[in-house]
This record gives structure tokens, sequence and C-alpha cells, in this order.
């Protein structure tokens, strides 16, 4: 992953092998939407589900993560069945897009690479992504698509960000520790 | 943790069930941008009838949705309006434009009709995308609406990674019980005894696994699929689209006027002859109407000012 181009890690490559796992990414989004969120705040529950396109990030770049957040939003509120939010799905897709950035900074999880370096550029990046996606998107989506009052939509946002934020350091930065570790250990060949 | 769950797997026998993929999704897109477009009472009603029709058409069996239906609306409803009314009251004045004081609370704290009026009409723009969303789920599977999304012109890999998702999400689901069965019998506490922060860490020990034994699987579905020539060409045929019947004809017809009323309504009210505030309202005659811009009630922007 280390020798391609920056458009590349963008985008990332979509083979069959991308797509199956954006799709198993969507559905893994889904059902920790569903089943694995503690409630906190109006709309808003500290979900883990973000936790999906970071993984999906740190293995193929950040537009599958984008895709995979977007897609796994969408199923998630068809099958929750709480009516379709396009302002938190699109939110949550922006988010994702900052949060799977990982390659683009040297993080190559399956290659084994994640170090302390990478792990505070990921908190800042989750802190931005989230800021940018539910300070600046997601209020401006709420109000031009359901009329719903600013100040009330900025104060959700916000803590929906906090808990994101949260959610995706306190357990993201263990998690892509403990990947990195495991796919270290499957390639461990060197070259002399 | 199945009867939660609305979407249907297996076509129904009803009229809406039968229609084809495309046009489920056609007329659920145009209901959408309907609903999104317009704050008007009278273009909302009406919507939201002719969703609770289909709803009821389809012959449902009604306990989860009432359930989620009463979740959504105590949290989204009733905690939003309280914070809207503690937050900002001004809310009536900004959006619908009028300013008749029904009781006037201590400090900034007061309720007028418009505001009412405003919670009024955005609870029923709410219950309207709810039941839209809603009367959707019951009447698609999942591959009509892939197949339908892949006819509204989304490449077909994207159409892919729906219906995929939706395939998986049974054994996925099934994975996170077993996992956190294990899990909590190995003294990994998930309930609330424990603190929310303990929850926080000890949801690692359920994540990991989870994402291994998940993602486990790509390699071989993807090999799977290589192997039957998946993404050899540039178009894809769909088993669950069929001919357009003469209902589909009818439904497509109807969604195509719906589409020309919204862009005929918007162009009209917003554009060539735009009513001053946001929402409209039947007590406040044109020239009453009290139009404040939107960037200014942020409460933020105070702070530049001075």
């Amino acid at each position: 992953m280390a020798n391609k181009s920056f458009g590349q890690k963008l985008l990332g490559t979509w083979n069959t092998r991308t797509i199956v796992a954006v799709a198993i990414g969507a559905a893994l989004f889904g059902v920790l939407m569903n089943y694995g969120g503690i409630p906190v705040f109006t709309n808003t529950s500290l979900t883990t589900a973000m936790i999906v396109p970071v993984i999906i990030g740190a293995m193929f770049g950040p537009l599958p993560a984008f895709v995979a957040a977007g897609v796994g939003n969408v199923i998630a509120d068809l099958i929750g069945g709480w009516g379709m939010w396009f302002d938190w799905s699109i939110g949550n897709a922006v988010a994702a897009c900052f949060v799977g950035a990982l390659p683009l900074y040297g993080a190559y999880i399956t290659e084994g690479v994640f170090e302390v370096k990478h792990a505070v550029i990921y908190a800042i990046l989750c802190a931005l992504g989230n800021m940018i996606a539910f300070g600046v998107v997601t209020p401006i989506l709420t109000t031009v698509f359901y009329g719903g009052d600013l100040n009330v939509t900025f104060l959700q946002a916000f803590a929906g960000s906090l808990s994101n934020i949260l959610v995706e350091v306190v357990i993201g930065i263990p998690i892509l520790f403990l990947l990195a570790r495991r796919y270290k250990a499957r390639t461990n060949l060197e070259e002399e | 943790m199945n009867n939660r769950m609305v979407i249907n797997y297996t076509p129904g026998p009803t009229l809406l069930h039968k229609l084809s993929g495309f046009t489920k999704v056609f007329l659920f897109l145009v209901m959408t941008v309907a609903i999104i477009a317009t704050y008007d009472i009278r273009i909302l009603v009406p919507l939201l009838i002719l969703n609770i029709i289909e709803i009821v058409s389809m012959k449902p069996n009604y306990k989860p949705i009432l359930i989620v239906f009463a979740i959504t609306f105590v949290t989204v409803t009733l905690l939003g309006n309280v914070m809207l009314f503690l937050v900002s009251p001004d809310a009536g004045l900004n959006n619908v434009g009028g300013n008749h004081i029904l009781w006037q609370g201590p400090g900034r704290l007061y309720i007028s009709k418009e505001f009412l009026w405003y919670m009024f009409v955005v609870f029923i723009k709410r219950t309207t995308s709810f039941a839209s969303v809603m009367a959707f789920a019951l009447a698609t599977t999942p591959s009509e609406f892939a197949s339908g999304l892949n006819k509204c012109g989304l490449p077909y890999k994207v159409c892919t990674i729906v219906s995929l998702a939706y395939r998986t999400i049974p054994d996925i689901a099934n994975d996170f019980v077993n996992i956190r069965n294990s899990m909590m019998m190995r003294g990994v506490e998930m309930s609330k005894k424990a603190s929310v922060w303990k929850r926080l860490k000890n949801t690692v020990y359920l994540l990991v696994p989870l994402i291994f034994t998940a993602f486990g699987k790509v390699n071989d579905i993807a090999n799977a699929m290589d192997l039957r020539g998946y993404g050899k060409h540039k178009k894809r045929t769909w088993f669950a689209e069929n001919e357009p019947t003469k209902w589909d004809k009818i439904f497509r017809v109807l969604t195509i006027v719906l589409l020309i009323a919204t862009v005929y309504y918007v162009v009209m009210y917003r554009f060539i002859n735009p009513w001053p505030a946001k929402f409209w309202c039947p007590w406040l005659a044109r020239e009453e109407v009290i139009s404040v811009n939107a960037i200014d009630t942020i409460f933020f922007m105070d702070w530049f000012k001075k």
C-alpha cells in the first residue's frame, strides 16, 4: 500500500474484495447502530458503529469508508425503521471520510504499521472530521431538509460529535493497535 | 432480535408489494424530495395521509412499527420540543414570522401561537418522513431495492454493496449476539450494572472478535464472486427487476405527477412568489409576516456582532 499514489490511497481500489468488504462493513455498521448503542441525548446515542469506517478506512482508504458509513446508515435506518434522516446519514459519511483517512498519513494497518504518532494524527483527525461533519454539514442539512431549529441542532450535533470522538478514540485506538499487531504477525517476512 | 426488524426479505402478497423495484424506489425518492422541499402543512398532510394509506394497504404487523414510532416520538418530538423551548423560544418568530404571545414566562422564555404552530408543522413533517420510510421498508425486499437503485442510475457495484449488506446482516447480528453472550459468560460486564466508562472499555473485547469474524468472510465471498465472473462486464441485469405491469405504469405516472407538482410548488412559492417566512401559517396574512434571516438566529452570531 505504501507505494501507491495519493489519489489511489484516497479512492481505494474498487475490486471485488473491496466491494465485499464495504458491504460487510455496511452490514456491521447497521447491526452496531441498532444493537450496540448506549443512548445519551435526543436523536443521538453513544454508538459503536463509527468504529466500522475506521477499520474499512484502515484497510481500503477514505472513499470506501465513506460509502460503508453512508450505505450502512441508510440500511440501519431501514432496519430499525425509525425513519431515514439524511442529515445524519450524510454527516456520518463525511465524518467517516476523515476518520478513515489512515493510509493517507502512513498508517498501513494491513502491513502492521501503526505507531504512536499515527494514533495522535488519528485522534486529531477524529476531532476535526466530527467537528466539520456534525458542526457544519448536519446542522445545515437539518435546517434545509427538515426545518429544524439551528440552535437545537447545534447542541445535538455537539453532543453527537463528542460521543463519536469519545468512542473513536477510546475504542478505536486500542482496536487499531490490536489489528496492526495481528497483521504484523502474519506478514513477518523481511527483505534482506 | 428479529421481531424488531421491519424490512421484509420475502415479497408480500398485496398490490404495493408486487410492484417492481424501480417503481418503489422512484416513488420513495420523489416522496422524500417532496417532503424535504416543502414546509407547508397543506402539502404535508395529504402526503402523510397517502403514506398511511400505503402502510395500511399492506396489512403489516403493527406492533414493531408502533413501538418504534413511540420511541421516536418520545426522543425526537417530546425531548426535542422541551429543548427547543429552553434553547430558542424565538423559533416561532424566526420560522413562522409572527409573535402572538400566549404565555410570558420568566426571563426570555415565552410561548407564542407561532411557536406551537412551528412545533406542530415540524412534527407533521417528521412523521410524514417516518411514514414514507416505513411504507418503503415494508414494501421492498433488499434485491428489489438494489435493482431499483441500479435502474435509477447508480453504478451496479454500489447496488451490490446494498444487497450484499442486507444479505449479511442476519449472520452478523447472530455473530454479535453469540460473541456478546460468550463474553458476558467470561465476566465482561456489558449490562447497566457497569458504569458507562467501563462499558465503553469492555466494548473493545466485544468488537475485536466481531470485526475478525465479519471481515474473515471477505476473501471467501470475494473469491466466490470472482469465480462466477462478477465485475467482468460494464452492465448487469437483476433477477428482481421484472417487466413493468399495468400497475407499475400507473404508479410511475402518478410519481411523475408528484414530481412535477413538487417542482412547480418549489418554483412558484420559493422563487417566483416567495412566502416571506419559511413556514406557511393560516392566521398570518402575507403583509403581517416578519421575515428573519436564519443566520442571525444562531446563538454564536451574537458574539461576533459585539
